[in-house]
């Protein structure tokens, strides 16, 4: 029952809101928050329940025999109810400082709600329809809130990208599941994990995996399907932290957790998931050095993190995967959450270089992104630490040192970034009265920037705001975790971790490593130690503060036009999809519609027309030839008596 | 035998006048003879009642209403005109399908070889009051085995009586759904004013 | 009988023939209602024949339905003729051309 409760009522949230929003005005916000709040009680309440065995189940309706829909709240399920109930609390109460005055303030929490629930049936199913259900409704939520304020273009086709891109991973989802439909003949997991080594070939299996993967790729933002991530920026703030940087693009994380005792069987489909996150790692902290919009900076690094989750749970390193989820929910949350207090203090300036100096305006926001900041960076005491830690080095226990170098160079570059928006944002002067054009800034949309879009339709007047306490209470219970969370992991196979999911996961095996843990993490550190120093070399003197206008205005300009870009992957889907699908629509609208469907359709009515005429001209109305006729038909009756009867025989 | 052909002779002498005079009259005095000799081939047929209603209802009915409809659209003021041919070759096709379909029949009844039964054997003689033909047997025949075609008939009757009043009854559209319009002069006059002529004529 | 039937129903044959040109190629209506009247005719001396010659009744019956049915048929068409070439200056069926496409 409270597991039901913890599934309905973010639905229940969502649907009041969305129906007497208008009526319940700026109880709203309180009322979305407490119908995420409740379930988080709940789910802490079903700890133990969750925890034993199996996990708890709970059966809600069969269909045909093998479709039996449920929920299941297992410790894998548990982790992520705990994080989306949990820190979507926080962020729905962020939310009602941040939305304040917003015009669809109510619309904004019951979209909340919503997406709530949908990530809720995605991780709650104990079958795969059910969480291919969720998979889409969570791309639908996602789409309802990227557009939020579809007053924009911008936002719309931000919107529109990421639904399409999303669909484009449910369709790899979708063919998955028909192959586990068509060979397993169930649906529930319980079934296709008991089932699954007789019932697949090992083709089929990893066919399997690619069709779940292409989902992974579509909702975690891997590359090649990570293009929509940054542009799903234009949402309002609490919904990059919510759904684009804490549950809902991990999702995929969840799913090659979810579906382990799969991967582990199939040797080419953990290859694939370990290259394409270490890929999408790198690639994604190299794009987060280009970028000066404080919010694109972030989804870059979230791309950049999951790409690590990836690889972990890729390479079968489950465990730690799914501990960088943990981890990551809180730091990237509270990272954004305070960019968000930074960007709603500017009244929704995004680009880092008309910051600065901003540690004495808003020393608050300072602390959270700086705890943020050192957390992803994985210095040791930070939660980031543990977790990242534990996936580059299970990349190279489980025989892949290649993915560990990628995991170790990455670790680096997003030392740098990270630390090159700390010190930009909130170091040396404050940079917002300096013309944009002495900046660099030109194109703000070339630059990546959405300074200019970046106001609320409601807003006219910018003003500044202090945070609201809704806003900072959050950040500062999140804080908390964000430095934490990594000690459960402390203390090797006897860390709480460790114990909470011992024997879920199944074993992978483990190499040799070349390198000792010790020895491996000396290795990181030195490495973020380098990305930090050269951070701070660039951006932390006090030099660099003095002529930072003409350096940031160097580095727009020189920023070399392939990361700008983002390796063109924009252009290339251009190129290769929407430019041939266009000409062939341009083909269709030239040649085919007039000349063969409108040809057709033209070519019925004149030979009806045409048809017309012929009897019309046996209409003559006279009456002699109307006789005529009925004449000739006797005749044809003689002539068949005629032909039967009289010369026939 | 000698009958027949005379009676063929006179048949088809008299429809292809009936169907070649000039004047709807003259049509009308050839079918007259038409159905006469039809009459008596009825007769050589055994068929005595037929040959009796041929001459009641064909020459008796039918063929004076004919009569009274000449009279009533000659006589007056408009002789018969006959406008423009609008389909001056009509009769060659029509020429070419009658000839098929005579040559159909022709042929299908020569070569349909058919036993003729005796009326000897089943019914006494000619003239018995229930011989073949007679009006007793032609009565039971049509009042037991045939009732329902019979009374199909007298429905069919009855609508052509009805259709009859509907068409020619008033001339005044809309009059039958009782909605009475101002009449129209010269729709109805000249044929009453034909009909007084006519009277005058004969008084 | 000592005439075949089958002489009979070509003789209805050749009357039928002679009533099928009558309607089609004469334009007065009098004369092609008089045709039509033929062709009954023509029919009925064919039903008789057969009739004798099977010494079935029947035949007789269904030539007395199609009297019936020519009367009613006369009538009607009669009818229709007076109406129609009360209002128009020739009596010619071509001249009642409204169903013209």
């Amino acid at each position: 029952m409270l597991l039901l409760l913890i599934w309905l009522f973010p639905l229940v949230g969502g649907v009041l809101l969305w129906a007497f929003g208008p009526q319940l005005r700026s109880w709203a916000g309180p009322i979305g928050s407490a119908l995420i709040g409740v379930p988080f009680v709940a789910a802490v309440m079903l700890w133990g329940d969750a925890t034993t065995g199996a996990g708890l189940n709970l059966h809600l309706v069969s269909w045909l025999s093998g479709w039996a829909f449920g929920l299941q709240l297992d410790r894998l399920s548990l982790v992520w109810t705990l994080i989306i109930t949990g820190v979507g609390f926080l962020i729905h109460v962020y939310s009602m400082g941040y939305m304040d005055g917003d015009r669809a303030y109510a619309r904004f929490f019951a979209y909340m709600n919503f997406f709530v629930f949908a990530m809720l049936t995605l991780v709650l199913s104990d079958n795969v329809v059910g969480l291919l259900v969720g998979w889409g409704l969570v791309g639908l939520a996602s789409y309802f809130l990227i557009g939020f304020w579809f007053e924009r273009p911008s936002a719309v086709a931000a919107a529109r990208k990421a639904f399409v891109m999303n669909v484009v991973g449910d369709v790899g989802i979708m063919f998955a599941v028909f192959i586990i439909v068509a060979k397993v003949g169930s649906i529930g997991y319980a079934d296709i994990f008991a089932r699954f080594a007789t019932a697949f070939t090992q083709q089929e299996l990893f066919l399997v995996c690619l069709g779940l993967f292409i989902g992974c790729a579509a909702k975690s933002a891997q590359i090649p399907l990570h293009t929509w991530l940054p542009d799903a920026m234009e949402g309002p703030t609490p919904v990059s932290a919510l759904i684009h940087a804490a549950t809902m693009v991990t999702a995929g994380v969840y799913l090659i957790a979810r579906f382990a005792p799969l991967w582990s069987a199939s040797a080419d489909a953990q290859e694939l998931v370990g290259v394409i996150g270490a890929l999408t790692a790198i690639a994604g902290a190299i794009l987060g050095c280009a970028q000066w919009d404080i919010k694109r900076i972030l989804a870059y690094s979230t791309m950049s993190q999951i790409g690590y989750m990836i690889m972990g749970v890729g390479v079968g390193a489950y465990d730690a995967g799914v501990f960088h989820f943990l981890t990551h929910a809180f730091f990237k949350a509270q990272l954004f959450l305070g960019a968000g207090i930074v960007i709603h203090a500017l009244a929704n300036e995004q680009d880092v270089r008309r910051m600065g100096g901003l540690w004495r305006r808003l020393p608050f926001a300072f602390i959270a992104m700086a705890v943020g900041v050192l957390a992803i960076c994985g210095i040791p005491g930070f939660s980031g630490y543990f977790s990242k830690d534990a996936v580059i080095y299970g990349a190279l226990v489980t025989g892949h040192p290649w993915l560990y170098a990628v995991g170790v160079i990455t670790a680096g570059i997003t030392a740098y970034y990270m630390f090159r928006l700390l010190f930009v944002t909130f170091l040396g002067a404050y940079r917002g009265e300096v013309d944009p054009s002495d900046l660099g800034i030109r194109h703000p949309e070339l630059a990546g920037t959405a300074a200019s879009s970046g106001h609320h339709p409601e807003e006219e007047e910018p003003h500044h705001h202090a945070p609201s306490w809704l806003m900072s209470v959050p950040v500062g219970i999140l804080i908390v975790p964000s430095i934490l969370i990594g000690w459960l992991d402390a203390g090797g196979a006897n860390a709480p971790w460790q114990r909470f999911f011992a024997g879920f996961f199944p074993r992978v095996a483990e190499v040799a490593p070349p390198l000792g843990e010790l020895a491996s993490t000396g290795l990181v550190l030195t490495v973020v130690a380098i990305g930090i120093g050269v951070a701070y070399v660039r951006y932390g003197t006090r030099a660099a503060h003095a002529d930072a206008v003409a350096r940031l205005r160097g580095e727009t300009i020189h920023m070399p036009r392939a990361l700008v870009n983002a390796y063109y992957f924009d252009a290339a889907y251009d190129a290769l999809l929407v430019r041939p699908a266009r000409a062939v629509g341009a083909w269709f609208v030239r040649v085919f519609d007039p000349h063969v469907l409108d040809a057709a359709v033209r070519e019925v009515a004149i030979s009806a027309q045409w048809l017309g005429h012929l009897f019309r001209s046996f209409q003559t109305g006279l009456v002699r030839a109307y006789a005529l006729s009925l004449a000739f038909g006797v005749a044809c009756v003689v002539a068949y008596y005629a032909f039967a009867f009289g010369v026939g025989r | 035998m000698i009958v027949f052909w005379i009676l063929a002779l006179v048949l088809i002498a008299s429809a292809v006048f009936t169907v070649t005079a000039q004047k709807p009259v003259y049509s009308v005095v050839g079918l007259l003879a038409n159905f006469i000799a039809l009459a008596a081939m009825y007769l050589t047929l055994q068929a005595e009642f037929l040959a009796v209603m041929q001459i009641v209802v064909y020459s008796g009915a039918i063929l004076i209403l004919f009569v009274f409809v000449i009279a009533l659209l000659s006589s007056g003021t408009r002789p018969f005109e006959v406008g423009p041919d609008k389909a001056p070759r009509i009769l060659i096709p029509a020429l070419a399908i009658a000839v098929l379909t005579l040559a159909g029949l022709t042929v299908t009844a020569l070569h349909t070889p058919i036993t003729v039964v005796s009326t000897a054997t089943t019914n006494g003689t000619t003239g018995d009051a229930n011989a073949f033909g007679s009006v007793a047997n032609f009565g039971a025949a049509l009042f037991t085995t045939n009732l329902l075609p019979f009374e199909v008939t007298a429905f069919i009757l009855m609508v052509a009586v009805i259709g009859v009043v509907l068409i020619a009854g008033d001339a005044t559209p809309g009059a039958v759904e009782g909605r009475r319009k101002k009449r129209r002069p010269g729709v109805r006059e000249p044929i009453v004013k034909a009909l007084r002529q006519a009277q005058d004529d004969n008084g | 009988m000592t005439v075949s039937p089958e002489s009979y129903v070509a003789l209805s044959a050749v009357l039928f023939f002679i009533g099928v040109v009558g309607v089609i190629a004469r334009r007065n209506p009098l004369i092609m209602l008089m045709s039509i009247e033929l062709l009954f005719n023509a029919a009925n001396l064919a039903l008789v024949a057969y009739a004798r010659a099977w010494v079935n009744n029947t035949g007789h019956v269904f030539a007395f339905l199609v009297i019936t049915v020519a009367a009613a048929e006369a009538a009607i068409g009669l009818a229709i003729v007076t109406m129609t070439f009360r209002r128009s200056a020739h009596v010619d069926v071509d001249e009642v051309s409204a169903l013209r496409g």
